[in-house]
């Protein structure tokens, strides 16, 4: 008798938690709610299933225990009754795997106007790399990076010269904007992933891998390196914020582009040598 | 045990017969030995790991920036001052190929009890298997020496090494197995252990010329396996 | 020597014996075909050292194996005693730094999926029980039977070591991703990765012998009368976990031996050009996703490993308790080798986010739904078994009850998880780790629980203590319960897994009472696993004889003439089977189970089904 309360409490605590759990998703701020939505589906779906199966037991439970006087049913198969379920089952499975392979669709089909932004992770941090007036970024190569070229890019590429560099964790988004996220890293895996857009991809080095969404609401997020990165996978947190057109390009303009640089650099090469000069 | 005779069994073939041999009790492979049906098994799962190794050596040989080596040249040897491509690998191949043959018969004079063909039939086969290691050695040292390396090497990808000594590496691995194993049974053989059943050293099995089988199904496989790395390394 | 030795008994009678005059029965019904193999040549140990170390009976070996799993595993729970102290009161624990919190998560994950589980299911239960269940003498080479159980036991010292070694062991995590895994940044990338490698290639090598041996046990060396389809499930369970375990192994042996050799003598199979400190490092040209394909080739179907063997036994174990003859019996065969086939068609839905082409997820996802449902199948046919059926409320059945909840809850999360875009957002989060611990942690383990009270009246001839049973089945299951359900709502807040500690992101900060409550639960379910223990040890001496078939079971390995069975089993002839394993409260029988060795003249007024 007991088993069969506490089973059932068992059950009822899991709906009931389910329920007011004050531990849910954080407010969208992308256009992935269709994840969500799936999300909500399968639980309804999957937790229907769950709840049934369990009850069902648990009513056995009760029903059937042992009495030395009675004998079990001698049933060895119901070929109708398994065929019905099998059926129910496939037809509950397509009905969620289809809004999950429409969404996938969508997820790895990058829209023509999404921004690009180049993600660059190392151990342990990010920066980032927007294209500049030509919307195109330059090329890149490990082997180029240096302190005077951060992010590896291709001296020879016309493109490369415009690119605006963020040299720093904070990444500033515009909203209602699509953006491609170009994830590269210069050694081990690494995954950048914000949970109230919902999207994420390993970075991996030596190929680059990419994901898009579109941010819809203004504010601050963080930034989570999410995949096994060494010791310091923790630590290894970022921010973005989602600004308002007018905001967005305000910020972008005080950004340095790679030509900046070069040129900074051999401003201070020739102060330097001038200065040699004089002594 | 030699392979069970069982009285009054027909085996069916096709289909049929292998859909009622497996509904039977007992036995699903009707009349064959535990070792040899283990032996396939086995081979079963090794052809699994040698999949995975040439399925690796695909992807990183197709995914790597720098340019793979030309192995006609870099196998090549030079022949009275000519430069033949692959021509140690060719009488390499033919060796294990001839040494599979030789096997064979071994295997037919074993269960005809014909102890002293099939112990120098045996005896070749390991003979032949210890060339072709020391062919194989010939040609790691001949590569080591012109600068080939598991981590870098002067004709181009370094993958090329690394996959080269790997995966002939693993091959020679069996290869030198079999050749000890052979060498112990022709030992065998020629003792007598598999006429009179004398019980094995370690495993305490009877002696049976079953086990002459069992082992040319694993030299088989071994050779087979070469064929692939063959094409793979050497045609591709 | 001879002495040693059973001599060649000549062949079995060659038509079955056991006619009993049942009138207007036709003999003809009890006929089973005569034997098709001589009878086993066996080596009986005369010494200490052959007949309890370098043992060569099945059953002694899956009891060395039971026990060194155990040994394992124990080890496994304190690590993760120690990371959940970690993450409920975080610097609780004084000498915690990252990189020890990393290296207890690794060796944990490592030591429960491979050297515990597998080693327990397949070593453990299948050494044991699949001799006794098909009616073999043993397994059908004890020699390499030994051998397989002594490299398993190399392995696990080898793995143990490197807790010894300069760095500690290897911290990258139980999946081993190059390239961080060998370099400098992750804890134990030195001696500790190479002797985590050295050590999964010993298990590889120690579990092919052992593997090879189920194998062919069960294909060739069945007794007269058991067909195929006259297997308990659990053999079926166990055969078919170690088809997978021979085909997948050979990738993990594969990855292990190649990240050995980007170690140890630089080679790039998987290190692609690296600029680590500035400087750029001596490696290029590799793929990691290819260890990864690698690794989860092998992973996938080590799930499946695992989950087989559970699957089959808790269909015994509930079979015989609930009194009732397994509902759907061709179903759940064909169920297991159904999911065993598939299983090696989904393995990248583990890396629907690691950057490989993302048009693999239309596939794999496909794939790993379709696998729902003859998983689904299996659990609609476990729950029609309780029902109309005759239940003994005894610990055994509550595992089986235990199991069924956690089974479907993490099988249900795993629809979650499989569906791609849905993985998006969960993958790499605590809702991960709930789902992969409910449904191949806690439900294989509610399965080994179920299994040791049932079958450790035959393994020992006494009964575990029910009353400390009860008290270890409710702590933990509900212990890991409260663990494991609450732990998803992290994943859906967005924790990532793998982090030290996370206390001052906003949204995880509401998640430290939960961490605590977690925590805390994990202590008390890992202290009620030392009640077994506690009880094993009791009762060990002073439980309650068991005697002859004390479950009123079918199967054959409770009809062996001695309790608990000695070498060789089955005493001076093999057993003859008449009938599959579970014909239980068959109407017109006098007992509410007939054995599979009784022969249908002597139950000829029953309705028993012809199987």
């Amino acid at each position: 008798m007991h088993v069969g309360i506490i089973l059932f409490l068992v059950i009822l605590g899991s709906v009931l938690f389910h329920i007011f759990t004050p531990w849910y998703w954080t407010d969208i701020a992308s256009n992935w709610g269709g994840m969500d939505d799936t999300i909500t589906l399968t639980f309804w779906v999957g937790g229907g299933v769950f709840v049934a199966v369990c009850l069902f037991m648990i009513y056995c439970v009760f029903k059937f225990s042992y009495k030395e006087n009675r004998r079990s049913e001698y049933k060895p198969e119901d070929k109708r009754l398994e065929k019905i379920l099998t059926w129910a089952t496939t037809l509950g499975v397509v009905a969620l795997l289809a809004p999950g392979l429409m969404i996938w669709n969508q997820y790895v089909n990058v829209p023509k106007n999404a921004r690009e932004v180049d993600v660059m992770a190392w151990q342990w941090g990010w920066q980032y790399r927007l294209p500049g007036e030509d919307g195109k970024l330059g090329t890149t190569k490990i082997t180029n990076i240096n302190d005077e070229n951060p992010f590896g890019i291709n001296p020879e590429d016309p493109f490369g010269k415009d690119d605006v560099m963020i040299q720093s964790d904070v990444l500033n988004l515009e909203n209602n904007q699509p953006v491609k996220i170009l994830l590269r890293s210069v050694d081990v895996l690494h995954n950048w992933y914000v949970p109230q857009f919902r999207a994420k991809m390993d970075a991996v080095p030596g190929i680059v891998t990419y994901y898009w969404f579109e941010p819809n609401k203004a504010g601050e997020y963080e930034v989570l390196c999410v995949e096994y990165c060494g010791v310091g996978h923790y630590a290894m947190r970022g921010t973005v914020i989602v600004q308002d057109n007018q905001e967005y390009e305000n910020w972008l303009k005080e950004q340095e582009t790679f030509s900046d640089l070069i040129a900074n650099q051999e401003n201070n090469i020739e102060i330097n040598k001038k200065k040699l000069a004089k002594k | 045990m030699s392979d069970p005779k069982i009285e009054g069994l027909a085996l069916k073939p096709g289909f049929k017969g292998m859909a009622e041999d497996t509904s039977s009790d007992q036995t699903m492979f009707k009349g064959v030995h535990w070792g040899k049906a283990m032996m396939w098994i086995f081979l079963l799962s090794d052809t699994f790991i040698f999949s995975c190794f040439l399925i690796s050596y695909m992807k990183g040989r197709g995914s790597t920036p720098v340019e793979w080596p030309n192995p006609s040249e870099v196998f090549a040897l030079d022949a009275f001052g000519v430069p033949v491509p692959l021509l140690l690998i060719a009488i390499m191949t033919f060796v294990l190929i001839t040494s599979s043959g030789t096997m064979a018969l071994a295997v037919k004079y074993g269960y005809e009890k014909n102890r002293k063909m099939c112990g120098w039939l045996v005896l070749a086969t390991a003979i032949g298997g210890l060339t072709f290691v020391g062919m194989q050695a010939f040609e790691w040292s001949k590569l080591i020496h012109e600068g080939v390396r598991p981590w870098e090497n002067p004709f181009g990808a370094a993958q090329f090494g690394s996959f080269f000594f790997m995966i002939t590496g693993f091959h020679g691995t069996h290869v030198s197995i079999g050749v000890i194993f052979l060498f112990i049974y022709a030992y065998k053989v020629f003792a007598g252990h598999y006429d009179s059943g004398k019980r094995g050293w370690f495993t305490s099995m009877k002696g049976d010329y079953v086990e002459i089988e069992i082992l040319g199904l694993y030299w088989h496989f071994v050779d087979l396996v070469w064929v692939f790395i063959f094409a793979f390394f050497y045609l591709w | 020597m001879s002495e040693d030795y059973n001599d060649n008994k000549t062949i079995q009678a060659q038509s079955s014996e056991a006619i009993s005059g049942g009138g207007s029965v036709s003999p003809d019904l009890d006929y089973v075909r005569p034997a098709e193999i001589p009878d086993q040549d066996l080596y009986h140990g005369h010494s200490f050292l052959t007949k309890w170390v370098f043992c060569q009976d099945a059953k002694v070996i899956g009891v060395q194996y039971f026990l060194l799993a155990t040994f394992t595993g124990i080890i496994g729970l304190i690590l993760s005693w120690l990371m959940r102290l970690q993450l409920g009161f975080p610097g609780a624990a004084g000498f915690m730094t990252a990189e020890h919190y990393y290296q207890f998560v690794t060796m944990h994950g490592m030591i429960m999926v491979v050297y515990f589980l597998t080693a327990l299911f397949l070593g453990g239960f299948g050494n044991f029980l699949i001799p006794l269940m098909v009616g073999a003498r043993d397994m059908v080479f004890p020699y390499l039977n030994m051998v397989s159980f002594w490299s398993f036991f190399v392995a696990v010292a080898v793995l143990l070591a490197s807790f010894f070694v300069p760095g500690g062991p290897t911290g990258a995590g139980w999946t081993l991703y190059p390239p961080q895994t060998i370099l400098e940044g992750t804890p134990g990338s030195g001696w500790g990765i190479l002797l985590m490698c050295i050590s999964l290639i010993l298990f590889v090598a120690g579990f092919t012998m052992g593997g090879l041996n189920y194998l062919i046990t069960v294909l060739q060396a069945r007794t007269r009368g058991m067909t195929l389809m006259r297997m308990p499930l659990t053999v079926w369970g166990i055969f078919t976990a170690t088809v997978l375990a021979m085909l997948a192994f050979p990738a993990l042996l594969v990855g292990a031996l190649m990240m050995t050799l980007d170690k140890v003598l630089q080679t790039s199979f998987f290190m692609p050009t690296i600029l680590k400190a500035g400087e750029v490092l001596e490696y290029g040209g590799g793929s990691p996703i290819l260890f990864q394909h690698l690794f989860w080739f092998f992973g996938h179907p080590e799930v499946y490993i695992v989950a087989l063997p559970a699957f089959g036994i808790v269909s015994d174990l509930i079979s015989v308790h609930a009194r009732k003859n397994i509902f759907g019996y061709r179903m759940m065969v064909w169920a297991i080798v159904g999911i065993g086939a598939l299983s090696f068609f989904v393995w990248a839905h583990h890396m629907y986010v690691s950057g490989m082409n993302p048009w693999f997820g239309f596939f794999f996802a496909t794939t790993t739904l379709i696998i729902a449902v003859p998983t689904a199948m299996k659990v609609y046919n476990w729950i029609l078994t309780l029902w109309r059926g005759n239940i003994r409320m005894n610990v055994v059945m509550l595992w089986c009850l235990g199991f069924i909840i956690t089974f479907v809850n993490g099988g249900i999360t795993g629809i979650f998880l499989g569906n791609v875009s849905v993985d998006v957002p969960l993958s790499d989060t605590y809702f991960v780790i709930a789902h992969f611990h409910m449904v191949m942690g806690i439900a294989p383990l509610m399965v080994i629980m179920g299994a040791v009270y049932h079958w450790f009246p035959l393994v020992s001839g006494r009964f575990l203590d029910e009353k400390l049973g009860k008290w270890h089945f409710w702590l933990t299951f509900l212990g890991a319960y409260s663990i494991y359900f609450p732990m998803h709502y992290l994943g859906f807040i967005g924790v990532p897994r793998r982090y030290f500690e996370m206390y001052d992101s906003p949204y995880m900060t509401s998640a430290v009472g939960m961490n605590e409550f977690i925590s805390t639960a994990a202590f008390i379910v890992g202290a009620a696993q030392f009640i077994l223990i506690y009880n094993i040890i009791k009762t060990l001496k002073t439980g309650k004889p068991a005697g002859h078939n004390p479950w009123k079971a079918n199967s054959l390995e409770w009809l062996t003439p001695k309790v608990p069975p000695e070498h060789g089993n089955w005493g001076e002839r093999l057993p003859v089977v008449h009938r599959w394993p579970y014909d239980f409260s068959v109407p017109g029988a006098k007992e509410d189970f007939i054995p599979q060795t009784t022969p249908p003249s002597e139950v000829a007024h029953t309705e028993a089904e012809k199987t």
